[in-house]
C-alpha cells in the first residue's frame, strides 16, 4: 500500500484523496478476506491517510496542501457513497477506523474536523452505515472527542440551522445506536454548570420526544455491546442514564439560576425555563421508566447485580453540585420559588435513587447512600429513601415503593407508547448479532 | 429580503420538491450532487448561474456540512456580479445590463438568507459571515482595483461610491455591518482585528471598507486602526519611511499600514474629527504615562502593555501627522496645550530610550511638521520660546536637572526650525531676484511652495515685534531672525509692517536699533522698504490708531533716526547706518505735511509743554537770556549734548561725573575743578542784547499766560495774540490750575528729571546733604535760564500747581541755604543773584500759597539783612514746609474768585515758625521798622 504514495503525489488534492480511498477500500477488503482474527491496518496506510486525506504535513518543512471547501465537500460526498456502497460491515468498520481513529498526533485535529463534517452530512442525507460506524467510534473514543463531535452536530442542527432539527430527529429511526451514543455524548457535554453548557431547547425537545417514543433507546448500546473486556479508558458511559438523571435533577435549579441573567439573544431565559420545565418532567418520567426496564434487560444478559449503570461516584458529584446550586438558590432566588424548585430537584433525586436502587442500576448500600446525600437539605422523600428498608435487587412492586407516584401500577406495562420488551432483545436489524460473553467474573464498572 | 426566499423560487417548478425545509434525505443527496457537479442530477442538464446559486442557498439552509462549500461557491457568484457590474460601467451606453441585473436578484436572495441567519442566531452566524464577507470584500477590492471603471485607491470617496453602488459589495458590506453590530456585544476585538488583517492584506484597495465601517462604528474602529498602525510601524521601524512625503503619490506603497491608517482616518476625519483627535491625543498620553496598572479599558493584548509599542507611539504619531495634513491640523493645537512640564518630563524619559539616529529623525520630523502646521503656529512658537528660555536667571545647581535637558531640546528645536525655515524661504524661488515671492507666483515658472507656519504667522507680526522688543536674552534673537524670514517670505507688505511696528513700538535707542538690524538684511532684496515703512507709520497718524503716548514715541523714534543723520553728516558713521538715516530723513521729509496737523492739535497742555521745553532747549535758551555753560560733570541728562572732544584720559578724568553716575545714591560726588587750578572755567558766551531778552521773555510769558488762562483747556492757540499790556485795565483772567500743572510738570521734568515723580512732602533740612549734587544741578539750571523764575510765577498763580514743583523748590532752597550759610559777605546784597533768587523763590511760594501770608512776605526783608539772617529766615520757611507739606488737596476751589485757595487755619499754628522772623525784626528794628506790619499774625 505504501508504494502508491509516489503515484499520488503528482495528483491534485481531490484526485489523490479519491484514489487513496479507492485503494484503501481494496486493501481493507483484502485484509478482511485474509481471515485474520483481528485485521489491522498498517502504519504506512495510516500515514497515507493523514497525508492525502487529512492533509497533515509529513514534516514541518512542507507546506501542507489544502482542499478548498468545495473539494472537501466533494470528498465528503465520495466518502458517503463509498460507505454506502460497501456492503460488508467489517470492511466499513475497518475503513472508518483507518480514517478516523484518533492516533494522538497532529493529524487528529483535521481528522476531527473531517469526521464532524462527514457525520453532519450523513445525518442530513441519511447515510445509515456512516452513522453506525460513528456510533462505534463514539464507543471507542475518549469522551473529550465524543463530546466535540456531539457539539458540532448540536451547533449545526440546533444553533445554526434550527429549521433542520427535524433532520437530526430522524437519526433515532435510521440509527438507534448512533442516536443512543449521541444522547450519551450530549448529556456528558451539557452538564448544566454554565449557561453555555445548558442544552439548547431544540435539543432537549428532540431528546424528550425520542425517549417518549421509545425509552429503550437509551439502552441500545448496552443491548448491542458485547462486554468482552474493559472498555477504552475514559470513553463515554455505556448508557446516558447518569447524564439524564443529572439533567432532570439539576434542571429546576440551573434554569432558575439563568433567569437572573440578562436575556440571551434567542428569546428570554425566562421563557426558555418555562418551556423547559415540563420537558424535564417528561424526561424524568422516561428515565424512571427506563430504570424499571433494567432488571429484565440485565437478567437476560446475566448482569443483574453485577453491572452498575449508575456509579456512586457520579452520584456523589451530582449531590455536591446540587447542594451548591441549592445554596445559590437560597441566596438569590425568590424565597417561595426557590423552595419549590429545590424540593422538586430533591424529589427527583430521591425518586431516581429509589428506582435505580430497586432495579439494580445502582449498586450500593443505604449507608453509602446516606453518606452521598449527607450534605443535602431535608426532603421528606429523600429521607424515606435513605432510611427505608433495604430491598436489594427486588421487584418494583415491593411495599417500600408504595409511596412512589409510579408504584401504583407497573410502569412498563402502563406506559401508553411503550412496547413490551421481547424476551430476547433483538439485535439491530442491520447488525449481525454479536455474542455476549455472559459469564462475567466481576461487576462491570465501565468508568473509573 | 428574506421574503424572497420564503416564497417558492421559480426554479423549483422544475423540481417537484416538497415544501421548504422538508427536503428528504434522498433529495438532499441529489441537491448536493447537483451542487458539486453544477449539473441537475435528475434532468442531467447544466445549471445556470442563478440555478446553481439557488441550489447552494438551499443547501445552506438544510445541510450544515455544506456551509463552507456554499459560501465558497457564493464568492464566485459575487465576483461574477462585480465583473458584470464593472463591465457594464465600462461599456456604458451599449445597453448590456442583462447579466448584472440577473445576478442582482440572486445576490439579494443570498443577502436575505444570511441576514436572517445573523438576526436569528447572531452568535453562531456573525463570526462566520463576518469573516467571509471581509475576506471576500478584500479579494474583490484587490482583484478589480485595476479595472478601468475603478478609481485609484487614493480617492477613498470615489471608491466608496463605486462599491456601494454595486449590489454585491454593498450586500457584503451590509452583512458585515450587521455582524459587527451583533458582535460588538461580546467580542468586538476579534471582529475588528479580522477587518484590519484583511485591510493589511489588501491595502490600499480595501481601505474604503474600513473607512465605511469606521464611520458606522467610529468608537471601535478609530482606536483599533491606530493601534494596528502602531504595531505595524513598530515592526517595520521608522527608518524605511521618507522623512517628508514627496508629492504624496507613492505613499503607502512601501509601508502599507501607515498609508492605510492615514487614508482611513482621513476619510473619517470628515465626520469624526473630534473622535480622531481624542484618540490621537489619548494615544500620546497613554504612551507617556508610566507603565503602571493598565487602564480598565485596555485589554491585555492592547498596545499600551508593550513598552516597545509605547516607545514607538510618539514617532508613529509624528509620522502620521507628516503624512496627513488633516491629522496634523487636528492635533497640533491641542497637543501644545498638553505639553506641561510633567508631560515634558515623561516625554523626555521616554525619548531617552531612543537611539541617536531615531532622535535626529524625530527632531527633523518635528521641525518639518511645525513648518507645515497650518494653525497654532504662534502658540507653538510661544511654547518653544518659553520652554527654551530659562525661567530664571539663576541656573539650577551644578547637576543638570531634567528641565535643563528639556530646555536644551527646545532651544535646539527652535534653532533647527529657524534653519529649516531659512532653507525653505531662500530656496523657494530660484530665478526671480528673490523678492516677495508670493506676489510673483504667477510669473515664476515653478509654483511657490507655501509654508503654512509662516503663512499663519503673518497675521501675528505685531505681536512678534512686541515680543522682540522686550529684548529678552535669546528670545529676541530668535524672534528677530524669524521676523526677518517672515519679511522675506511675505514680501514687501509683511516687511513694511514689521519695520513699521518696530519703529512704532521701540522705546529707546537700543530697541530702535532692532529696526535697523531688521532692515539691513532685507534692504538687499526689498528696495524701498524704508520709505514704505515710514509711509505706513505716518499713515497711522491719520487713522488715529495710536494713543498719544504711542504717537509721541513714534515721533521721537523718527526724530532720533533723523538726528543720527545729522550726526553722521558731521562725523563718519557706518555706511549702512548713514544710508538708513538718510533714507529715513528723506522719507520723513516727504511726509512733512502729514506732521503739520499734529502741531495744530487743540491740546493746550501739549502746546504749553512745547513752549516750556522750547524755552529751555539749548538752541533757544540764549533768546531768553540763558547762558549755556559747560555743564560737564553736572548731569547725565543727555550724553549727546556733550560734543565729543576726542579721547583724552585726562579729560575723561576731569569729567568725573560721566564715568560714574552717583546721582540718587547717598554717595554724592561732584566735581568743582582740578586741584591747583581753581574752579572750573565756565565758557560763557557774550550775552544777548538785554532788551531783546526782556522782549522775548515777555512774549513767551504772554503766550504762556494766554494758554493757561483759556478757561477751557481746549481753547487752543487760535485766539488773538493778546498782549497783557495791550489792555491793562482789564484784569487778566485767572491762570487755569490744570494748565499751570502742565507747566509745573514740564519744568520739573526738565530741571531734575530723576525726581520727576518725587515726593511732594519735604524732609528735614539735614537730609538735603544727600541730594547735594542734584540740588546744585537745579541751581545751575536756574542760573542758566533766567526765564525759569517768570515761569515759576505763572505756575504759582495757577494754584495749587506749584505743589508739583516741590522738588525744584526744595532743591533751590537747599542750595540757597547752603550759600547763605557759607557766605562770608557782610550783606546779603553782596550776593545779588542769590538774593534775587531767594526773593523770587519766597514770593513764588507765597503766591502759590505754599506759605501763609506772613511767611510769604519775608523776602521783603532780605535786602536789609546779613547772609546769616537770610539763612535763618529761609530755614524757618523750610521748617514750615516740612511741617505743612505742599499738598494739592489742601486747596479748595472758590467759585467767586475762580481760583483755588488754601485755608491756612486748617494747618498747624504758624506762630512757632514766625518766631525767628520776629527775632530778626527786633535785631534790625532800626532798618526794618517799616516792615513790621507785614509780619503780624
Amino acid at each position: 500500500m505504501g508504494d502508491i504514495r509516489q503515484s499520488l503525489l503528482p495528483r491534485d488534492v481531490l484526485s489523490a484523496a479519491k484514489e487513496l480511498l479507492y485503494h484503501l477500500d481494496i486493501y481493507i477488503c483484502n485484509l478482511v478476506q485474509s481471515g485474520r482474527q483481528t485485521p489491522q491496518v498498517d502504519t504506512k496506510t495510516l500515514e497515507l491517510v493523514e497525508e492525502f486525506i487529512l492533509h497533515s504535513p509529513k514534516d514541518r518543512n512542507v507546506q501542507p496542501r489544502r482542499m478548498s471547501a468545495l473539494q472537501e465537500l466533494q470528498l465528503l460526498e465520495i466518502m458517503c457513497s463509498c460507505f454506502q456502497e460497501q456492503s460488508r460491515d467489517a470492511v466499513r468498520q475497518l475503513m472508518f477506523s483507518a480514517l478516523f481513529s484518533l492516533q494522538g498526533n497532529r493529524a487528529d485535529e483535521s481528522r476531527m474536523a473531517l469526521l464532524s463534517k462527514l457525520v453532519s452530512m450523513a445525518v442530513a442525507v441519511g447515510r445509515v452505515p456512516i452513522l453506525e460506524c460513528a456510533a462505534t467510534w463514539l464507543q471507542r473514543t475518549h469522551r473529550v472527542y465524543c463530546v466535540r463531535l456531539a457539539r458540532v452536530l448540536v451547533d449545526d442542527y440546533c444553533s445554526l440551522m434550527p429549521g433542520s432539527v427535524s433532520t437530526l430527529q430522524n437519526i433515532h429511526s435510521s440509527s438507534p445506536r448512533f442516536c443512543c451514543q449521541f444522547i450519551t455524548a450530549v448529556t456528558t457535554l451539557y452538564d448544566l454548570t454554565t449557561e453555555d453548557l445548558t442544552p439548547p431547547l431544540e435539543l432537549l425537545q428532540m431528546i424528550v420526544s425520542w425517549l417518549q417514543d421509545d425509552p429503550r433507546l437509551v439502552l441500545v448500546t448496552l443491548l448491542n455491546t458485547a462486554l468482552s473486556g474493559s472498555p477504552p479508558i475514559s470513553s463515554l458511559d455505556l448508557t446516558p442514564l447518569g447524564g439524564l438523571v443529572r439533567w432532570c435533577v439539576k434542571a429546576p435549579l440551573a434554569y432558575g439560576r439563568s433567569e437572573k441573567r440578562p436575556p440571551v439573544a434567542n428569546g428570554t431565559a425566562e421563557s426558555q425555563a418555562a418551556e423547559a420545565g415540563p420537558l424535564f418532567s417528561t424526561l424524568h418520567l422516561s428515565v424512571l421508566q427506563v430504570l424499571m426496564m433494567l432488571p429484565n434487560v440485565l437478567n437476560e444478559k446475566g448482569l443483574f447485580g453485577r453491572l452498575a449503570l449508575l456509579q456512586p461516584e457520579t452520584l456523589a458529584t451530582l449531590t455536591s453540585d446540587l447542594s451548591r446550586l441549592l445554596d445559590l438558590a437560597d441566596e438569590h432566588g425568590p424565597p417561595g420559588d426557590a423552595h419549590t424548585l429545590s424540593q422538586l430537584a430533591l424529589d427527583r433525586l430521591a425518586q431516581a435513587l429509589q428506582v435505580a436502587l430497586a432495579n439494580g442500576a445502582l449498586l450500593c448500600s443505604r449507608e453509602d447512600l446516606r453518606a452521598i446525600c449527607s450534605r443535602l437539605p431535608h426532603n421528606n422523600l429523600l429521607q424515606l429513601v435513605m432510611s427505608g428498608p433495604v430491598v436489594y435487587y427486588n421487584n418494583i412492586h415491593t411495599p417500600p415503593m408504595a409511596f412512589s407516584p409510579h408504584s401504583a401500577h407497573s410502569p412498563i406495562s402502563s406506559h401508553p407508547t411503550h412496547q413490551p420488551l421481547p424476551p430476547h432483545p433483538a439485535p439491530h436489524p442491520q447488525y449481525p448479532a454479536q455474542p455476549f460473553l455472559s459469564p462475567m467474573p466481576f461487576p462491570y464498572r465501565p468508568n473509573h | 429580503m428574506s421574503v424572497v426566499f420564503d416564497g417558492t423560487p421559480p426554479m423549483q417548478t422544475s423540481h417537484p420538491h416538497p415544501p421548504q425545509g422538508a427536503l428528504s434525505a434522498q433529495e438532499l443527496s441529489q441537491e448536493i450532487k447537483s451542487f458539486i457537479s453544477g449539473v441537475d442530477s435528475v434532468q442531467g442538464r447544466k445549471l445556470s448561474v442563478r440555478e446553481h446559486a439557488r441550489c447552494a442557498v438551499r443547501l445552506l439552509r438544510s445541510v450544515p456540512a455544506c456551509r463552507g462549500a456554499v459560501l465558497e461557491h457564493l464568492r464566485g457568484v459575487y465576483d461574477e456580479h462585480v465583473s458584470a457590474f464593472l463591465h457594464h460601467l465600462e461599456t456604458e451606453g451599449d445597453g448590456g445590463a442583462g447579466v448584472s441585473s440577473n445576478l442582482e436578484d440572486i445576490i439579494q436572495e443570498v443577502h436575505g438568507v444570511l441576514s436572517e441567519f445573523i438576526r436569528l442566531h447572531p452568535r453562531a452566524w456573525a463570526p462566520l459571515v463576518s469573516a467571509w464577507a471581509v475576506d471576500l470584500l478584500g479579494q474583490l477590492s484587490s482583484k478589480h482595483a485595476g479595472r478601468r471603471a475603478a478609481p485609484h485607491s487614493s480617492s477613498l470617496n470615489q471608491l466608496l461610491q463605486l462599491w456601494m453602488s454595486c449590489a454585491a459589495t454593498r450586500s457584503l458590506m451590509e452583512a458585515y455591518s450587521q455582524c459587527l453590530a451583533a458582535m460588538l456585544a461580546w467580542c468586538p476585538e476579534a471582529c475588528v482585528d479580522a477587518l484590519l488583517d484583511t485591510s493589511v492584506q489588501h491595502s490600499p484597495h480595501f481601505d474604503w471598507v474600513v473607512a465605511h465601517i469606521g464611520s458606522a462604528f467610529p468608537g471601535t474602529i478609530i482606536s483599533r486602526v491606530l493601534a494596528c498602525g502602531l504595531k505595524d510601524f513598530c515592526s517595520h521601524g521608522s527608518k524605511d519611511l521618507p522623512l517628508a512625503p514627496a508629492g504624496g503619490g507613492d505613499k503607502g506603497s512601501r509601508v502599507p499600514k501607515i498609508g492605510s491608517v492615514v487614508g482611513i482616518l482621513g476619510h473619517l476625519a470628515a465626520h469624526h474629527s473630534d473622535s480622531i483627535r481624542k484618540e490621537l491625543l489619548r494615544m500620546f498620553q497613554e504612551s507617556l504615562s508610566p507603565s503602571g496598572p493598565l487602564s480598565p479599558s485596555s485589554s491585555a493584548s492592547s498596545w499600551e502593555s508593550s513598552p516597545q509599542l509605547r516607545r514607538s507611539a510618539v514617532p508613529f504619531l509624528l509620522q502620521l501627522a507628516a503624512l496627513s495634513p488633516t491629522l496634523l491640523g487636528a492635533v497640533s493645537a491641542e497637543l501644545v496645550e498638553l505639553l506641561r512640564p510633567p508631560v515634558l518630563l515623561q516625554l523626555q524619559a521616554l525619548l531617552l530610550g531612543l537611539s541617536r539616529e531615531e532622535l535626529e529623525n524625530m527632531l527633523g520630523l518635528a521641525v518639518h511638521l511645525i513648518s507645515q502646521s497650518p494653525t497654532g503656529g504662534a502658540r507653538v512658537l510661544r511654547f518653544l520660546a518659553d520652554t527654551a528660555t530659562p525661567a530664571s536667571v539663576i541656573i539650577s545647581g551644578p547637576t543638570p536637572s531634567p528641565l535643563d535637558g528639556i530646555r536644551e531640546a527646545c532651544d535646539r528645536l527652535l534653532q533647527m526650525l529657524l534653519l529649516h525655515l531659512h532653507k525653505l524661504v531662500y530656496n523657494r524661488s530660484d530665478g526671480s531676484e528673490g523678492m516677495g515671492p508670493s506676489h510673483h507666483a504667477a510669473s515664476s515658472a515653478q509654483p511657490q511652495r507655501v509654508i503654512p507656519f509662516l503663512e499663519e504667522l503673518q497675521a501675528h507680526v505685531g505681536e512678534l515685534c512686541a515680543e522682540t522688543l522686550r529684548l529678552e536674552r535669546k528670545r529676541h534673537l530668535w524672534l528677530h531672525q524669524l521676523l526677518c524670514l517672515l519679511s522675506v517670505y511675505g514680501g514687501p507688505s509683511v516687511a513694511t509692517e514689521a519695520l513699521c511696528q518696530l519703529l512704532t513700538q521701540a522705546r529707546n535707542p537700543e530697541e530702535l536699533a532692532l529696526a535697523w538690524q531688521l532692515h539691513t538684511p532685507l534692504s538687499a532684496c526689498l528696495p524701498g522698504l524704508i520709505p514704505a515703512a515710514v509711509g505706513r507709520c505716518v499713515a497711522q497718524i491719520h487713522t488715529h490708531t495710536l494713543g498719544p503716548r504711542q504717537l509721541r514715541q513714534l515721533l521721537l523714534n523718527l526724530a532720533a533716526a533723523v538726528q543720527s543723520q545729522d550726526e553722521e553728516r558731521r562725523g563718519a558713521g557706518p555706511a549702512a547706518r548713514a544710508s538708513v538715516a538718510v533714507q529715513v530723513g528723506g522719507a520723513v521729509s516727504g511726509h512733512l505735511h502729514d506732521f503739520c496737523p499734529l502741531l495744530l492739535h487743540g491740546d493746550p497742555a501739549a502746546v504749553l509743554q512745547q513752549l516750556v521745553e522750547g524755552a529751555l532747549h539749548k538752541g533757544n535758551a540764549e533768546l531768553f537770556g540763558g547762558r549755556i555753560a559747560d555743564m560737564a560733570g553736572d548731569t547725565p541728562l543727555s550724553p549727546s549734548l556733550t560734543p565729543d572732544l576726542g579721547a583724552s584720559l585726562l579729560d575723561t578724568n576731569c569729567r568725573f561725573g560721566t564715568a560714574v553716575n552717583f546721582s540718587g545714591s547717598v554717595w554724592s560726588v561732584f566735581h568743582a575743578g582740578v586741584i591747583g587750578k581753581g574752579l572750573k572755567v565756565r565758557a560763557a558766551k557774550p550775552p544777548h542784547d538785554p532788551a531783546a531778552v526782556v522782549q522775548n521773555i515777555q512774549t513767551l510769558l504772554a503766550v504762556t499766560v494766554q494758554c493757561c488762562s483759556s478757561s477751557t483747556l481746549n481753547g487752543g492757540t487760535n485766539g488773538s495774540q493778546r498782549h497783557p499790556n495791550s489792555d491793562p485795565d482789564e484784569p487778566p483772567p485767572p491762570i487755569n490750575a490744570e494748565a499751570a500743572k502742565v507747566v509745573a510738570m514740564t519744568l520739573v521734568e526738565n530741571i531734575c528729571p530723576d525726581v520727576a515723580n518725587g515726593e511732594l512732602s519735604w524732609p528735614p533740612e539735614e537730609h538735603a546733604r544727600t541730594t547735594v549734587e542734584r540740588d546744585i544741578h537745579i541751581r545751575r539750571c536756574f542760573e542758566a535760564h533766567p526765564v525759569l523764575f517768570p515761569l515759576l510765577q505763572v505756575v504759582a498763580a495757577g494754584r495749587p500747581a506749584l505743589c508739583y514743583c516741590s522738588a525744584v523748590l526744595r532743591g533751590l532752597l537747599a542750595t540757597l541755604l547752603a550759600h547763605w550759610e557759607a557766605s562770608r559777605e557782610a550783606l546779603a546784597t553782596d550776593s545779588p543773584w542769590h538774593l534775587r533768587a531767594s526773593c523770587l523763590l519766597v514770593s513764588c511760594m507765597g503766591e502759590g500759597q505754599l506759605l501763609p501770608p506772613v511767611l510769604g512776605n519775608v523776602h521783603e526783608a532780605f535786602p536789609y539783612l546779613t547772609p546769616f539772617e537770610v539763612r535763618l529766615l529761609l530755614l524757618a520757611l523750610w521748617e514750615y514746609m516740612r511741617g505743612n507739606g505742599p499738598m494739592p488737596q489742601k486747596f479748595v476751589f472758590s467759585p467767586d474768585k475762580g481760583l483755588f485757595c488754601r485755608d491756612f487755619w486748617r494747618d498747624g499754628d504758624v506762630a512757632r515758625y514766625v518766631a525767628p522772623i520776629h527775632s530778626v525784626l527786633h535785631k534790625n528794628i532800626d532798618r526794618l521798622g517799616h516792615l513790621c506790619w507785614r509780619f503780624q499774625l
